[in-house]
């Protein structure tokens, strides 16, 4: 298996990084629900024996996709606001920054014969694909429309890892190509 | 009606457009100097100069009639124009920055058209009459202008020049004009704007009080410089006064922040205000005031104030007495109402600080609780090992760190958050910052400011900043998350292995020793560890640094509040020991990491301090102080001795 090229390493894990960003963000920015984002619910994985994605939000462990999800709910609702009928104002994630590094160039976990160089004569279709990844995401949480009212850092850690229900087919372009094994989030 | 001077009867002639009534309606700055670059000082009839309060009640009470005679209206918009021209002005004019594709012309002979009889002495109509007429193929727009008395002075783009130039001869209003290139500077601004905006200045200096942070706009109808220019004696002129009198007050302030701690306060009592909609602007300019003193006016009706509902969202205090709104019943029900955050109204608490902080909670969403360090890295404490060992190493020592833990496929980069807002500069860093959000992920600093093997990162860490991280027994200044994790590449090329990941949020003190400058930064630094390689570097330690990401973010007061459990500061049994050089700091910064700017009684102890230490005033112990010492006592103490040698005689306080 021919070693893959840092440069290739590189782009690849950025331009993927740069897409994961801009819509896990945007989904929890418009209150989407962003629990099909982990590997927990993924059975490619699970059945393969993967562990449930391990989810640390202000020092608070395994927690499960849908808790996350909750505790983002928890986080835009209003106190003053009756339980039955609940009132939310929009938190909003701001990334200022982000930066990815690849951790493991050649992950191989549950990754379908395909894309495992099955032939050497055949170009390695999984090259720049098979990528685990670690992401680091900073930026503002703003919880008014005021931009000078309540508002904490964040700096959110990710370890990515290919979704290969999608990478298998072709022409799954939009489809979410990667999948989270870890995230560990912080504000203060 | 008041007119204020011979063209007032040619008002008519002006477009509807500027006709709409006084108010806070947004004027088209067209004429920005007036034909003589003159203001009416002339007193309208009939208004009561003669005395203090009694007068402004005149004035006020005639006001609303008054604001809708054109005459005093113009008067009163044309200072706001001048001030406005001369704010305008500063950033182009007056500072003689070259355009270069901008051709200065000037128009000569519209003084004879019949249009120089209007109030802004044929100004506005000229720019129209002249970008009309050079518009024939494409749109002609006239950038800047400046009337003086002879010429009609416009900048236009290069290309255009030959289409206004064409227009020499042709007759405007009556009169034939002449249009010449020329190379000669634009003049400034009428000098009776400047002077104007002085006088201004030295109403405000006059009247701002920098300890209370207070800015006194009480019975401006009274005030001996203001009434000399006759500017408060109506109403609306008054309205417009007052509207650059603010806009010259905030405008010194480039950043909100700044300009919301230099006012806190306000007072605008005794003025005659019988609706705040003739002071709205203030609600406007300065949004975040704390304290607004608005008694002895005539406001009768909570209506009259009802523009201001839900502005000052900051209101801490608000006097009202004075005023006939002032005996109604719901007073106070409706201010709480209209001000969360008010505390006290007329000298009278009536909200604790307690209950508007309650108040807040209540109506804002409430961010996920923050726990302490959460340690998940199997049984042999690896991470407080490592940790306990890298960031003194780091502090002291970096090559030594890089052989220890680092090997040619480590990878590390780091990545700045702009906007800091502290005294350090992000230079240092800048160069190298990976921050894929702003250089996108194409970018070729994408694959150059990624540093991979250990000598290249050792060579990157020298070029950046000394640093000091607390210690790891001080929990209280880290915020640790740590897990393991599978499926990283085991280094024998056989398998999976088992990586640990280690999320570390805190400060370091920092020392810019080419500018000589220091404090404090908030950074995260992120590290997969993951098993040593066999035997290449021989290895010192069964784990090796995969990855190592350091963010620098904005400057915030302290990571946390929660202290982590002790499993940081006493690891029990690492699962390699670790030997720590005990090699004296490079930089000089022994104080613990001061969180935030002290309270004011602090800072005056500081101060004081300060002085006792070096002799210097109060002023320059301050100077020391602020800045990069961040009220740091041995910063400020190791700044004055650097700069001693250049501090002028005046720092010192006379010796007895």
């Amino acid at each position: 298996m021919a070693i893959l090229s840092r440069e290739r390493a590189v782009t690849a894990s950025a331009e993927a990084c740069e897409k994961f960003v801009e819509t896990y963000y945007q989904a929890i920015n418009s209150n989407k629900p962003v629990a099909s984002y982990y590997v927990t619910d993924n059975t490619t994985y699970t059945n393969a024996g993967h562990p449930p994605a391990d989810i640390c939000i202000n020092g608070q462990a395994g927690l499960t996709p849908k808790q996350w999800d909750d505790l983002l709910e928890t986080q835009r609702k209003i106190p003053s606001a009756s339980n039955t009928n609940p009132r939310y104002h929009p938190v909003r994630y701001e990334v200022e920054s982000y930066d990815m590094h690849v951790i493991n160039p050649d992950y191989r976990f549950a990754a379908p014969p395909a894309l495992l160089v099955p032939d050497t004569s055949k170009p390695d279709l999984g090259a720049g694909i098979r990528l685990m990844m670690m992401l680091t995401v900073s930026g503002t949480v703003y919880f008014t429309s005021d931009r000078d009212g309540l508002k904490q850092h964040f700096n959110d850690v990710f370890i990515l890892v290919p979704n290969w229900d999608v990478l298998a087919k072709h022409g799954s372009r939009a489809a979410r190509k990667l999948l989270i094994a870890s995230h560990s989030y912080r504000a203060f | 009606m008041a007119p204020t001077g011979p063209r007032a009867a040619s008002g008519s002639t002006r477009p509807a457009t500027r006709a709409s009534r006084g108010g806070i309606s947004k004027r088209r700055v067209a004429g920005k100097t007036d034909r003589d670059g003159d203001v009416s000082m002339d007193a309208p009839a009939g208004s009561g100069l003669n005395g203090g309060v009694a007068a402004g009640r005149g004035g006020t009470r005639g006001g609303r009639g008054a604001r809708d005679s054109r005459g005093s209206t113009r008067a009163g918009s044309r200072i706001t124009q001048n001030v406005k021209n001369y704010i305008g002005s500063r950033g182009s004019v007056a500072t003689n920055k070259t355009h270069f594709n901008k051709v200065t012309l000037k128009v000569h002979g519209f003084r004879e058209s019949k249009a120089a009889l209007n109030d802004d002495g044929g100004r506005r109509s000229l720019i129209d009459f002249l970008e009309r007429k050079a518009s024939k193929d494409k749109k002609v727009t006239i950038s800047k202008s400046v009337m003086d008395n002879e010429f009609f002075w416009i900048s236009v783009n290069k290309d255009d020049v030959p289409d206004l130039l064409r227009l020499s001869g042709y007759s405007y209003a009556g009169a034939p004009i002449t249009v010449t290139e020329t190379t000669e500077k634009m003049p400034d601004a009428s000098s009776t704007t400047l002077e104007l905006k002085a006088k201004l200045t030295e109403v405000l200096a006059r009247r701002y009080n920098p300890e209370q942070r207070l800015l006194d706009l009480s019975a401006l109808g009274t005030d001996e410089t203001l009434r000399s220019m006759d500017v408060f004696s109506q109403g609306s002129r008054a309205e417009k006064a007052f509207r650059a009198l603010l806009r010259i007050a905030t405008d010194q302030y480039t950043k909100t922040e700044e300009k919301n701690q230099a006012f806190e306060a306000v007072s605008i009592a005794r003025n005659e205000i019988d609706d705040v909609g003739q002071v709205f602007q203030l609600a406007i300019d300065l949004p975040r005031l704390k304290r607004l003193d608005l008694s002895g006016n005539n406001l009768e009706t909570l209506s009259k104030m009802s523009k201001w509902r839900h502005r000052f969202k900051n209101l801490e205090e608000l006097h009202l007495i004075g005023n006939p709104v002032a005996a109604q019943s719901d007073l106070v029900a409706e201010m709480l109402k209209w001000f969360p955050t008010l505390q006290n109204l007329n000298g009278q608490q009536v909200r604790t600080r307690q209950e508007v902080a309650e108040y807040q909670k209540a109506h804002q969403p409430t961010p996920i609780p923050s726990l302490p360090s959460n340690l998940r890295d199997g049984e042999n404490g690896v991470a407080p090992a490592f940790l306990q060992a890298f960031f003194p190493l780091y502090d002291t020592d970096r090559e030594r760190l890089i052989s220890e833990f680092y090997d040619d496929d480590s990878w590390f980069s780091l990545s700045v958050m702009l906007g800091s807002g502290r005294a350090l500069p992000w230079k240092s860093y800048m160069k190298f910052s990976r921050n894929v959000h702003k250089t996108g992920s194409r970018s070729a600093d994408t694959q150059q400011r990624l540093f991979t093997g250990g000598s290249l990162i050792a060579d990157l860490w020298k070029a950046l900043p000394p640093t000091r991280h607390p210690g790891m027994d001080q929990s209280h200044q880290w915020l640790v998350d740590c897990h393991t994790f599978p499926h990283l590449a085991d280094p024998t090329g056989q398998g999976f292995s088992v990586g640990l990941i280690i999320v570390v949020q805190g400060q370091f003190e920092e020392a810019d020793l080419s500018q000589n400058l220091f404090g404090t930064r908030t950074f995260s630094r992120t590290f997969i560890l993951g098993p040593s390689k066999p035997n290449n570097p021989p290895p010192q330690h069964p784990y090796r640094v995969i990855s190592d990401e350091l963010t620098l973010h904005k400057w915030t007061p302290s990571p946390t509040q929660t202290p982590v459990p002790s499993t940081v500061t006493a690891p029990q049994q690492p699962a390699a020991p670790i030997t720590i050089h005990v090699a004296a700091p490079e930089i000089i910064p022994t104080q613990p990491v001061q969180p935030a700017e002290p309270n004011d009684t602090l800072k005056a102890q500081l101060i004081q301090a300060i002085s006792q230490a070096t002799g210097m005033t109060a002023e320059y112990s301050e100077l020391c102080l602020r800045g990069p010492a961040n009220w740091n006592y041995e910063l400020a103490l190791q700044s004055f001795e650097q700069q001693k040698a250049n501090l002028p005689p005046s720092a010192f306080l006379a010796t007895a």
